[in-house]
């Protein structure tokens, strides 16, 4: 039987990154296909590419034995492919039959007005096989999450879909929800409908997918069968070795520099209680979602909590005001570096500055040649290539500006370092150095919390693990106790 | 993306602002070749004296600009500042006090800006349209619509009189510039206002006093634009709270020119002075020609769209 959708050899790089090398993928009609691999393994890549969002440097899509080229979005849907993003690619605001007829409304009076009774009833048609229940007439931003998705995918049916690909479609559903998608599926199955279901939950791939491609650093290690592939083989693929136990030598030493007590915000972050230790690692493992960054940002004080208290040192530090708990000694290295953590066109020297302006200033006037100085000499330390300081931040690569940022609270004196993914989007190389600086951190009887989701940098680091899922802090793991079974035990809800 | 590697004594120069400065050359050239009487001494002074308001005006705006806000009511608080001044010094109040209160009620103005953008968390185009309209309101109630005469001569002399041949608004401006640029690149503020316009959120979670440096923006314009007021009502001899109309759009053109970005974190003092100086000298050099005062706005419209074409084609050849 041919094949639904070949992509043989895709090769995909971002300037001096390669990101694919050569993947190959393959789907039969009316299968569901996981697609497996960490973080920056390259599935998100690939099924841009897929849908028309990048182009493929190299390689070749086949849909039904037919070779085509797909250069944008519209090329994707025209040879009837739909992808339901991770976040739901909606207008809040406008209606649910609205959202379905995006970009292509139905109109009456010769094309001159939009037709929205006939877009209601086609809405309402299309949804009765899935979902009846659902209020075309309503705005989108009043559905819950799983009807969202449920939307997206009567869209795709609409436009005549025979490859719907799924990213992480059940990071925010109940399981109940969960057995209605699975519902769902099968019904897409039943039509001939070939499904690409990208998830970390294991255990809902197996429940799902007939096969799964496994992809590792961009390279292709593995297409399964399921559910006679082993969950242990196809981790190791994913991983690259054999599943990694870890002990770390720490310099934890007794004082306690930072609690929290019943940190609740929403229901991002719920009843959040840790102790960090003066010297210690810790860090924070969990799914996308599990409220990690959100609960680094409560402690930062970057966002207010609902209830609950951060004390630094024994004293009850208020939040609402990163600069608060600035002066108490902490600082944030945010996630998304480009978006929260430098000011691009401004030089290094003022990026560092920001948190410790009266440290280089006298009188009210910066001391321009006392900042550089220092800063040179933080950045000697921290190895920024180039040393050019009066460069402006946005030309360093990742690694060096997370360098920078480091030194932005070197700078500041601060005593507890709070990394959100700290090596998120950098090399390699850079990443061994990021390690080394914070280990040297630690050393220097600072203390550090690291959120996570790459579970060899958290065995790597960690003195201690506090494993996170659904808002809570479901787990501590202990030195000893620190390995991958652990940490994805613990992170994964029940389905 | 390279760094730009010059010479070291004009790396201090900015590569936009020589830029800014070509322009007003070219304009120079042109108009000196039109009319003769541009290029003369009188001419000349007239020009920096006719830009002077502006500058003001515009050196608050570019530093609001700066810090990713926009100020659309400096010419109602202006007015405002002109008429409680002139009410003061026509009743006997001294004429520092009276001064004094006046550049109170601009800070104040601004003040009550920068509060509601900054700790109500309004939209600043929204915040001083308000502002605009309240302030302008606030001017026509207290002096029933007409204008206040009998601005004391004292004070007269003060913005009409020369210093070794310079008229004394263009040496405060001078003065006011320097304290800007002083502001902008050597203290603690104006590198926040840069941080918070250039990306608010990585600047507050840099511990920048946000609110604070917007506060500060928004007042300091409200302040220039009381001096631009003080200036004006010393030369006419009389506040009309009609005043300041559209002086907004001057000094954000002005600022524009310069080089700000109207999405923030970038712009100079020098490039806004520059700019005033070329709307200033535009006008003039089309006044002696005996233009019409429509194809006046027509050629100040074509220079800000010329000016943001090159800002564009240029802006990919820069770092960061």
């Amino acid at each position: 039987m041919t094949p639904r959708l070949v992509l043989s050899q895709i090769e995909k790089s971002f300037g001096p990154l390669r990101v694919l090398h050569g993947v190959t993928l393959t789907v039969a009609p009316g299968e569901v296909h996981g697609l497996l691999g960490e973080n920056g393994a390259g599935k998100s890549t690939l099924l841009n590419i897929l849908s028309g969002v990048f182009r493929a440097d190299a390689g070749q899509i086949e849909i039904d034995g037919q070779s085509r080229t797909i250069l944008s979005p519209r090329d994707a849907s025209d040879a009837g492919i739909a992808m339901i993003h991770q976040e739901l690619q909606q207008v809040p605001e406008l209606t649910v039959a609205q959202n379905m007829f995006l970009g292509a409304s139905l109109r009456h009076a010769g094309g001159l007005f939009v037709n929205r009774k006939a877009q209601e009833a086609e809405a309402r048609r299309l949804l009765a096989p899935i979902d009846p229940m659902i209020d075309v007439t309503a705005p989108i931003r009043t559905l819950r999450v799983a009807q969202r998705q449920i939307v997206e995918i009567a869209k795709a049916l609409r436009a005549k879909a025979r490859i719907i690909a799924m990213d992480e479609p059940t990071s925010s559903l109940t399981p109940k929800e969960f057995e209605r998608l699975v519902e769902v599926i099968q019904g897409l199955q039943a039509r001939g409908v070939s499904i690409i279901y990208v998830s970390h939950k294991l255990d809902e791939v197996y429940r799902v997918c007939q096969t799964a491609t496994i992809l590792r650093d961009g390279h292709l290690v593995g297409r399964v069968d399921l559910p006679q592939a082993q969950v242990a083989t196809v981790i190791e693929r994913m991983v690259g070795r054999e599943l990694a136990h870890g002990t770390h030598h720490g310099y934890v030493r007794d004082t306690v520099v930072l609690q929290t007590r019943g940190l609740t915000r929403a229901k991002a972050v719920i009843d959040a209680t840790l102790t960090l230790r003066q010297g210690e690692v810790l860090c924070i493992a969990g799914l996308v979602g599990s409220g990690r960054t959100e609960l680094l940002r409560l402690i930062a004080g970057v966002d207010a909590a609902d209830s609950g208290e951060v004390l630094v040192d024994g004293q009850i530090i208020a939040g609402g005001d990163p600069r608060r708990r600035i002066r108490a000694g902490l600082g944030l290295l945010p996630e998304e570096r480009k978006r929260d953590g430098i000011i691009r066109h401004r030089p290094v020297t003022t990026n560092i500055a920001l948190p410790a302006m009266h440290r280089f200033s006298r009188f009210g006037i910066i001391r321009h040649a006392t900042l550089k100085a220092r800063v040179e000499e933080l950045m000697r330390d921290v190895q920024l290539r180039p040393l050019d300081v009066s460069r402006p931040i946005g030309s360093f690569s990742g690694g060096n500006q997370q360098k920078a940022i480091i030194g932005r609270w070197l700078a500041a004196d601060t005593r507890i370092f709070l990394f959100d993914e700290p090596t998120r989007g950098i090399d390699v190389g850079a990443k061994a150095e990021i390690y080394a600086l914070i280990e040297r951190l630690a050393e220097e009887g600072r203390s550090v919390l690291v959120v996570s989701s790459e579970l060899p940098e958290v065995i790597r680091l960690a003195d201690r693990v506090l494993v996170m899922r659904e808002g809570r802090i479901a787990a501590e793991l202990g030195s000893g106790e620190i390995t991958e079974e652990n940490i994805a035990r613990h992170a994964i809800p029940a389905a | 993306m390279t760094a730009q590697t010059r010479p070291a004594f004009l790396a201090r120069i900015r590569f936009r602002d020589a830029g800014t400065l070509l322009g007003l050359v070219l304009i120079a050239v042109v108009f000196s070749a039109l009319t003769p009487v541009f290029l003369t001494t009188p001419n000349l002074m007239n020009i920096l004296q006719q830009s002077s308001i502006n500058a003001c005006i515009a050196l608050g705006m570019t530093l609001v600009i700066i810090s990713g806000g926009i100020d659309l009511s400096v010419g109602p608080v202006a007015a405002l500042s002109a008429v409680l001044g002139a009410a003061m010094m026509v009743a006997g109040v001294p004429v520092p006090l009276a001064v004094l209160a006046a550049l109170a009620v601009g800070a104040g103005c601004g003040g009550f800006n920068g509060v509601l953008i900054a700790w109500g968390g309004l939209q600043p185009f929204i915040v001083t349209l308000g502002g605009l309209s309240l302030f302008r309101a606030f001017a026509l109630i207290y002096t029933g619509g007409t204008p206040i005469f009998g601005i004391p001569d004292g004070f007269r002399a003060l913005t009409n009189g020369t210093v070794a041949g310079v008229p004394n608004p263009v040496l405060i401006v001078v003065v006011l510039a320097l304290v800007a640029w002083v502001i902008l690149n050597h203290t603690p503020l104006g590198e926040y206002m840069m941080a918070v316009g250039g990306n608010e959120e990585a600047a507050r979670i840099s511990g920048v006093p946000v609110r604070l440096t917007k506060l500060a923006a928004y007042m300091i314009s409200g302040l220039m634009a009381s001096v631009a007021a003080m200036i004006l009502i010393g030369r006419l001899g009389a506040a009309e709270p009609t005043l300041g109309t559209l002086w907004e759009l001057d000094a954000i053109a002005a600022a524009a020119i310069g080089g700000a970005s109207l999405m923030g974190g970038r712009g100079s003092i020098m490039g806004t002075l520059i700019g005033c100086v070329i709307l200033g000298a535009l006008r003039n050099g089309l006044t002696l020609m005996n233009v019409q005062a429509f194809y006046q706005l027509l050629a100040t419209g074509i220079i800000i769209i010329v000016a943001m074409l090159i800002d564009r084609a240029t802006s990919g050849k820069q770092g960061g």
